[in-house]
Formats: structure tokens, C-alpha cells, sequence
């Protein structure tokens, strides 16, 4: 099975949380706090090559507060291979502050194969009345565009396109690990060389907690 | 004030565990904290009024902000520099580059940084290089972590391993009459190796099962309990120099020949019981830097349960009086109970930080060498101690190296990081600093140098004038004939950093108790007038320590002062924990089964060939 990390950026209360819920639970919450309290979820997605199906496991980090004030450490970035970068396309700052969180990962990722989704969420707030967008579909993938990022508008509420953000990341991922393979096979091979898991010591020298495993 | 009731726990205050409904996906069970958000949002703005300011986030900082918030107190924990570690940061070359421009133009009467010396290759390092600056991961503090140990515990119940990668270190080096022996650290070991005499053999075994449990044998240390461990091992049991220099500095990697005996023997223990936890190896490290990242995983941890987190946030004073914090950017905070702060924050105007009277020296040498010859295989790291009198300097201190290579993604493959450190002072620490650079440059040259004599390009010219080609048969003689090729140095760094940690001790918890304040009787004594820094609590400054194993003792002496004990220390009670199907290790209940370390049967003696052909380092789930 594949596993690929992915990291959720942007401003407060637009929707980071709520998408990550819908993917995973397939939930909405109308009251959501504001994040603080969240490590991290995982979740899979099946994605076709031939006739092959194929897992991709996410490990979805959630922004726990050190963003709020401009203090995310490197580690939440380190080893990304996805970021969703989400807006509120009712809220006109958040795409700026987006673009700011586009500008911030290009810097500090050193990984030219992240992939960078722009999200611009709540589309249903303009199903009954357009009169909520204040940012424009066209700016924004017009932006995607040019800096090379995926873009879509959904809605975590409806759950209208969130599956398909996490298919079409891992679809990319997967077709970018399969080139590095066969170019490079012993890339992967190499990270796990002489890591440690520590939650495992050995049977032999362990209490009698320790069982099967 | 140290209030008698505690205050709710983060488990308690958080809202029950939303059920996973609808979606049939595979929900992974294993993850950690939901994803569900507290009560209480913070707000967008720096809190006004918080239980406890935590300034500096380097280990201990970050350990206690962490303890704090999932005890429930309302933590605000700021460092002045614009990355997370504070003393114990792993930075990039230009990180480095301001960090010592920074200890230039501090301004901090009490630095604890000074001689910081810098040498950067630019024409390797920089914009269209062939390194760039952020390919490198510097520890201020590098550090080595025992597989049976008390932050490895934390890390476990805390579960900030959840965002750190383990690799093993096995490879421990002696350097010794110019060469590098490997340490004979396991039993098999012992009894395989030829150089031993039967007698040394039994009197090692003996040392080995008396070591692991040695309190309960008063009768055979009591006599030496002033005397150095040494004296201990050379006379009690009868050890010779090369075994007793293992056992003392390397194993136990104790800094000179007075250590007492039982702080030397706890030391000591330390390696053999964590040696073969997670396999043939006694130690652990963190990729992609030491003690930054770890660090980094608690402050993370922190603001999971709530800490609000600033960076380039610098404390400008404290008055005690109306608990008031200013800070430099004029933002203020009350801060309820205590500030707690690294010698490294300290305010211009500070009257308040611990002396700090020992030094550690250091070196930091980026190189443009793999170093494989020192590791094991699978490994890309190793610790080479050079014991006193084993330099050129006549070094009456260790010198401990830790060497870390391109596997722990702390720098580019052909490269390696060489970390320096002793005890000693002054121009002798420079002079024993620089021997050991010179001891590691000859040995890995000479190490590395196999390839030349396998080469056929490779032509000499003998005295005869005929050309020899295979300079294989030419072996050591031509070897040193052929140029000493130079190590290349990409960036060299040395720093004394100072603390008020003796070497190998642990923090004394009197340091802590600059809060007399809230002791009337002692008030007068302790307020200074224009102080900025009046009912400040400092931490110590990292020793020289080259494990983690005074952290977590500081970070729960100081835990105890503000919630009135540690009880409760990462008493962390995760909503999903019996979704959690993994097995807890021995070192996590806290259950020491010192015995596994070394069985001690006499049988085993007979044991001739080497029966284990475990993978070193390779842990499978
Ligand atoms: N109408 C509508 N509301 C949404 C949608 N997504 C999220 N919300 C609401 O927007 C608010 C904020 O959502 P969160 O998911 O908490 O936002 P966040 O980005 O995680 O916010 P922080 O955790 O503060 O960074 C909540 O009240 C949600 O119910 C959506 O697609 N449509
Ligand atoms: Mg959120």
C-alpha cells in the first residue's frame, strides 16, 4: 500500500477541518470549532491502474493552532507529498491569505513533486444565491494555473467534489511514485533501512505484555 | 502560587468522541487525537491572560509546555527566533550563519553562547551550488536518544513519535594508539574475541552481571563510593586498560578518569540495558535532526492540546507585582502562575539567570565524505569517543564525536556531519578539539583510501624507473607515499556554549527557585529593583550530555512547581486508546527487566561462534 502524507493549509474557518471530516467520515458539523486538538487522520482511496486496483493511504495532518500566528514548525511541512491550500470563496482576504500559504510551501518543501491543490470551499452558499461569492472562479484557477496547482471549488457540506480532490492527488502521486520507480528503484527501498518503529520492542526482551503481534 | 486543587485535565475538558458514522471507508483506528476541536476556540488575538508563559522552545521548554497543556493549564510558550529548538534547533547553513551573527551582537548580559567561530565554504554552499544552504540540518545540541529510557517513555505515551523517525546507532568507536576499535559491547562479543584472555573474559562477565544491578551489592562499591570508576575496575575487578577505557567511555561515555564510581556505573547500565530493546543496537537518534525535531514533536503535541504558539517573540520585562508580561512588539500578557525561560530569552536587563559556570566546547564540521567506513551496515551514524591522553593534545577530557551521514536526511549523500564536544575549557578545549578533527581526517582518509590501491589508473614509477601497475601488492608502504588527499570541509564551526549543568549531572532543582515572591519572607532577598526579570524561573542550559536523559528530570522538577506534583506528568488519557491494538513495550510500563541485557548463565561461555545474524537496524511492524 502506498502512503502519502498530506497537509491542510489556510485561513481560519474556511473549511480545513469540515473537508477533512467529509473525506474521512463522511460527516458535516453546521458548529465546528475552530481547530485546535487535531493530530492527525488517515483514510484510503482506491484508484485504477489497468485493471489493477491500487490503495492509497492518506496521513492527513490537520493545522493544530501553530499556524495561527505565522509558527508552523518545518515539521509539519516535512515530507509532504500533498497540501490542500483552501479558501472560502464567500470570504474575499482568504484567497490571499492562500496564495500567501502557496508561496510559504514552494519555499520551504524542497519537492518538486508536491502536489498543491487550491480549494476554494462552501460552493453551496452560492447555489441560491450567487450574490455570496465575492471571489471570482475564474481568478483563482486563472492563479492555480500559473503556479502549477491543482484547483477546484466544493463544498464540505453538500460534499460536492471532496472525494474527488483525494482521488485526483492520489492518482498523481501514484503516477509520479510509478516513474521514480522505474527510474530509481532503490529510492524507496533506502528510507526504510535501519528505522526504528519504538512502540515494537523485540518479543525477546519484552514483558509479558507483548504477545502476537 | 500553587494552587491545591488541580485544575480539569485536556481528556476531561474535551467533548466525547464523535461515533464514525455513515461512510463504510476504512477508518484507521490507529491514528491519534480526533479530529474534533476543544471547547474553547482561541482567540485571533495573543491571549490576554494565561496560566503559564513558556519562553524558549528548545527540549525541556517544549517537553513541559506540552505536559502542561495536556494537564490542562492554559500555556503561551514564544521563542524570539523565528524557527522552533531555541538551544536545541537544528538549522540550515544560513540559520547558522545568523545564529552566529546573533551571538556577536547579543546584547544579553547572561549569553550562554560565546567564541562562536564560522567558516563556510561559499564556493560549495549557496544559491547555484552544489549544496544548498537548506540540505543541512545543524544540531545546536546533538543528541543520541537510549532505547530504555525516560523521554522514550513520553515520546510513547505522548505519542509524539507519531511525528518522528527512528534509526538505530550501534557503531560505538575507541579511539585508541591512533586507530578506531570497535566496541566489543555484546556478549558474544566478549566471548568470540581473540584478543582477550580467558581471565579478562571472566573478569568482564563478572563487571557485566554486578553493573546491572549494582545497588543491590553495596558490599562491592560501598568501599569505592568516593573513588573513581577507574580505580574501581582496575582494582575491585581487575580489569585491564583497554576494557576499562570501553567500559568507562565509550559504553558508559563518562567525560574524564574522576568519575565517581555509582554515577559511572548507572551510566554504564544505561547502555546494557538498552542494548537489544529494538534490536542489537543501544541507541536511537531522530532523522532529519536531533533534538530540533524532537522538540518541534512536543511543541506540536502542545498546541494539540492548546498551547498557543508565537515565534519572534521576544520578552522585554515582568513585573511580579500585576503579573504583567510586556513584550518587545509592545503586546502584553497576565500570566497567572509562572514564566518559565531559557537563559537564551532573557530579557536586556536581567539580573536574574543561574551563573553559569561550565563550559561545553564544540565543533561542528560539515564534510564532504560519506564516512560509511565508521558505520554499520544499514546505519548512517556513529559515536567515536577519544578518551583522556588518546590525543596528540595529551587531553585529560573526552572528546565525544557523533557522526551522522546522509541517511539521517541531515545532509546530501557524499556528505556527512561531524559534531565534536568536551568538557574541557578554554584553549586546552580548542586544542583537544582540533586533535580529534586531525585523528578523524587521517583515519577516514586512511579508511577511505582502499579504492586508490584497487585502481588501475593508478601508475607509479619504481626506483628503477619501470612502471608498476598493480598497486595492489604495493599495499601500506604505497599507500603512504601517495599524497595525503585532503578532507573537504564545506562548513566549520566551533561555540562554547555555557550551563549551569556540571558535566554528567543532572539539573539541581534548587535552580529553579527564583519564585521567593510568592514567599513573603523572602521577598526582600530576592527582588532587585530595575531587574526586568523579577519572579522569572530559568531553565538550564543544556549539559553535555550527549543523550536526552536530563530532560525529562528538568522538565518534571519544573512541571512540579507549577501543578504541586508530577502526578500527573503526560497522564494522558487518548480518547481512542483501545482502538489501540499495538503492544506497549516494557520501557513504556515502565517495567526495567535489567536481566535482559546480559543473561548471565556461566554456560554461555561455551558459546563459540557468533549466533546472532540479525539485521542491525531493521525493525519490521
Ligand atoms: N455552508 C458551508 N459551511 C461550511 C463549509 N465548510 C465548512 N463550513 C463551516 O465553516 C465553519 C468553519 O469550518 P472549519 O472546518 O472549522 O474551518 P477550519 O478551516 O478548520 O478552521 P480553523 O480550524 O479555525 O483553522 C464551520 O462552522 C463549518 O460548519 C461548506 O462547505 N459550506
Ligand atoms: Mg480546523
Amino acid at each position: 500500500m502506498l502512503q502519502f502524507k498530506l497537509v491542510l493549509l489556510g485561513d481560519s474557518s474556511v473549511g480545513k477541518s469540515s473537508i477533512v471530516n467529509r473525506f474521512v467520515k463522511d460527516s458535516f458539523d453546521e458548529f465546528r470549532e475552530s481547530t485546535i486538538g487535531a493530530a492527525f487522520l488517515s483514510q484510503t482511496v482506491t484508484i485504477k491502474d489497468d485493471d489493477q486496483d491500487v490503495t492509497v493511504k492518506f496521513e492527513i495532518w490537520d493545522t493544530a493552532g501553530q499556524e495561527r500566528y505565522k509558527s508552523l514548525a518545518p515539521m509539519y511541512y516535512r515530507n509532504s507529498n500533498a497540501a490542500l491550500v483552501v479558501y472560502d470563496i464567500t470570504q474575499a482576504d482568504s484567497l490571499e491569505k492562500a496564495q500567501s500559504w502557496v508561496h510559504e510551501l514552494k519555499n520551504k518543501v524542497d519537492d518538486n513533486n508536491l502536489v498543491i491543490y487550491l480549494v476554494g470551499n462552501k460552493v453551496d452558499l452560492t447555489k441560491d444565491d450567487e450574490e455570496k461569492r465575492v471571489v471570482d472562479r475564474d481568478v483563482a484557477e486563472k492563479y492555480a494555473q500559473e503556479n502549477g496547482l491543482l484547483f477546484n471549488e466544493v463544498s464540505a457540506k453538500t460534499g460536492e467534489g471532496i472525494q474527488q480532490i483525494f482521488q485526483t492527488i492520489g492518482e498523481n502521486l501514484y503516477e509520479v511514485r510509478k516513474k521514480e520507480n522505474t527510474t530509481n528503484n532503490s529510492n524507496m527501498a533506502n528510507r526504510a533501512h535501519g528505522q526504528v518503529d519504538i512502540q515494537l520492542p523485540r518479543p525477546s526482551t519484552n514483558d509479558s505484555t507483548s504477545c502476537c503481534s | 502560587m500553587l494552587s491545591p486543587e488541580r485544575r480539569t485535565s485536556m481528556a476531561e475538558r474535551r467533548p466525547s468522541f464523535a461515533n464514525f458514522s455513515g461512510n463504510s471507508n476504512h477508518i484507521d483506528t490507529l491514528m491519534v487525537p480526533h479530529l474534533a476541536g476543544i471547547e474553547d476556540p482561541l482567540p485571533e488575538t495573543t491571549p490576554e491572560k494565561v496560566d503559564v508563559l513558556i519562553a524558549g522552545t528548545g527540549l525541556v521548554e517544549s517537553v513541559l509546555a506540552a505536559a502542561l497543556a495536556w494537564q490542562g493549564s492554559n500555556v503561551l510558550h514564544v521563542d524570539s527566533n523565528d524557527y522552533y529548538g531555541d538551544s536545541a534547533a537544528t538549522l540550515t547553513v544560513d540559520q547558522i550563519k545568523n545564529w552566529v551573527n546573533r551571538i556577536h551582537n547579543s546584547k544579553n548580559e547572561s549569553e550562554p553562547y560565546k567564541n562562536a567561530k564560522l567558516y563556510i565554504s561559499s564556493s560549495n554552499i549557496g544559491p547555484d551550488c552544489k549544496y544548498a544552504s537548506r540540505d543541512f540540518g545543524i544540531d545546536l545540541s546533538p543528541k543520541i536518544l537510549f532505547a530504555k529510557s525516560d523521554l522514550l517513555s513520553i515520546l510513547v505515551k505522548s505519542r509524539v513519535h507519531q511525528y518522528l523517525e527512528f534509526q538505530s546507532l550501534s557503531t560505538f568507536h575507541t579511539y585508541e594508539n591512533d586507530s578506531f576499535e570497535k566496541l566489543t559491547n555484546t556478549k558474544q562479543d566478549i566471548f568470540t574475541d581473540q584478543n582477550l584472555t580467558l581471565m579478562t573474559k571472566r573478569n568482564l562477565m563478572k563487571f557485566l552481571k554486578f553493573v546491572l544491578n549494582w545497588e543491590k551489592m553495596p558490599e562491592i562499591w560501598q568501599p569505592y563510593a568516593d573513588k573513581s570508576i577507574t580505580d574501581f575496575l582496575f582494582n575491585k575487578f581487575k580489569l585491564e586498560k583497554p576494557q576499562v577505557f570501553e567500559l568507562v567511555f565509550s559504553i558508559g561515555l563518562c567525560s574524564n578518569m574522576d568519575t565517581k564510581v555509582p554515577l559511572a556505573l548507572n551510566r554504564i547500565r544505561r547502555y546494557l540495558v538498552s542494548y537489544d530493546v529494538y534490536g542489537p543496537f543501544p541507541v536511537l537518534y531522530s532523522k532529519y535532526g536531533g533534538a530540533g525535531e524532537v522538540s518541534q514533536g512536543f511543541c506540536r503535541s502542545a498546541a494539540v492540546a492548546g498551547a498557543t504558539y508565537k515565534l519572534n517573540e521576544k520578552l522585554y520585562s515582568y513585573n511580579p507585582t500585576t503579573q504583567v508580561a510586556t513584550f518587545t512588539d509592545g503586546s502584553k500578557v497576565t500570566v497567572t502562575e509562572k514564566i518559565i525561560m531559557s537563559p537564551t530569552q532573557a530579557p536586556e536587563g536581567n539580573k536574574h539567570v543561574p551563573e553559569q559556570k561550565y563550559e561545553v566546547n564544540r565543533m561542528v564540521c560539515l564534510v564532504e565524505k560519506d564516512c560509511k567506513e565508521w558505520f554499520s551496515e544499514d546505519e548512517s551514524a556513529a559515536v567515536v569517543v577519544f578518551p583522556p591522553g588518546s590525543l596528540k593534545s595529551g587531553n585529560k577530557h573526552v572528546v565525544q564525536t557523533l557522526i551522522m551521514g546522509s541517511g539521517s536526511e541531515c545532509c546530501p549523500q557524499g556528505t556527512s556531519i561531524w559534531y565534536l564536544s568536551t568538557t574541557e575549557s578554554g584553549v586546552r578545549a580548542e586544542m583537544d578539539l582540533d586533535a580529534a578533527l586531525e585523528a578523524l581526517e587521517i583515519s577516514i582518509i586512511r579508511e577511505s583510501s582502499e579504492e586508490i590501491t584497487n585502481d588501475n589508473d593508478i601508475v607509479q614509477i619504481s626506483d628503477d624507473g619501470r612502471p608498476i601497475i598493480n598497486s595492489v601488492r604495493l599495499g601500506q608502504s604505497f599507500k603512504e607515499y601517495v599524497p595525503r588527499e585532503s578532507v573537504q570541509h564545506l562548513m566549520k564551526l566551533s561555540y562554547t556554549q555555557l550551563t549551569s549543568t556540571p558535566p554528567f549531572d543532572v539539573v539541581n532543582p534548587a535552580l529553579f527557585d527564583n519564585d521567593e515572591l510568592n514567599n513573603r519572607a523572602n521577598s526582600v532577598n530576592k527582588f532587585i529593583p530595575n531587574a526586568s526579570d523579577n519572579g522569572i524561573i530559568y531553565t538550564a542550559m543544556p549539559s553535555s550530555e550527549i543523550s536526552y536523559d536530563e530532560v525529562v528530570t528538568a522538565a518534571k522538577v519544573l512541571y512540579e512547581k507549577i501543578v504541586g506534583s508530577d502526578d500527573d506528568f503526560f497522564d494522558v488519557d487518548f480518547e481512542d486508546d483501545d482502538n489501540d491494538a499495538m503492544p506497549t513495550g516494557a520501557s513504556v510500563n515502565g517495567v526495567i527487566n535489567y536481566e535482559n541485557a546480559i543473561e548471565d548463565d556461566e554456560e554461555d561461555i561455551q558459546m563459540g561462534e557468533d549466533d546472532s545474524n540479525e539485521f542491525v537496524g531493521e525493525m519490521e511492524i
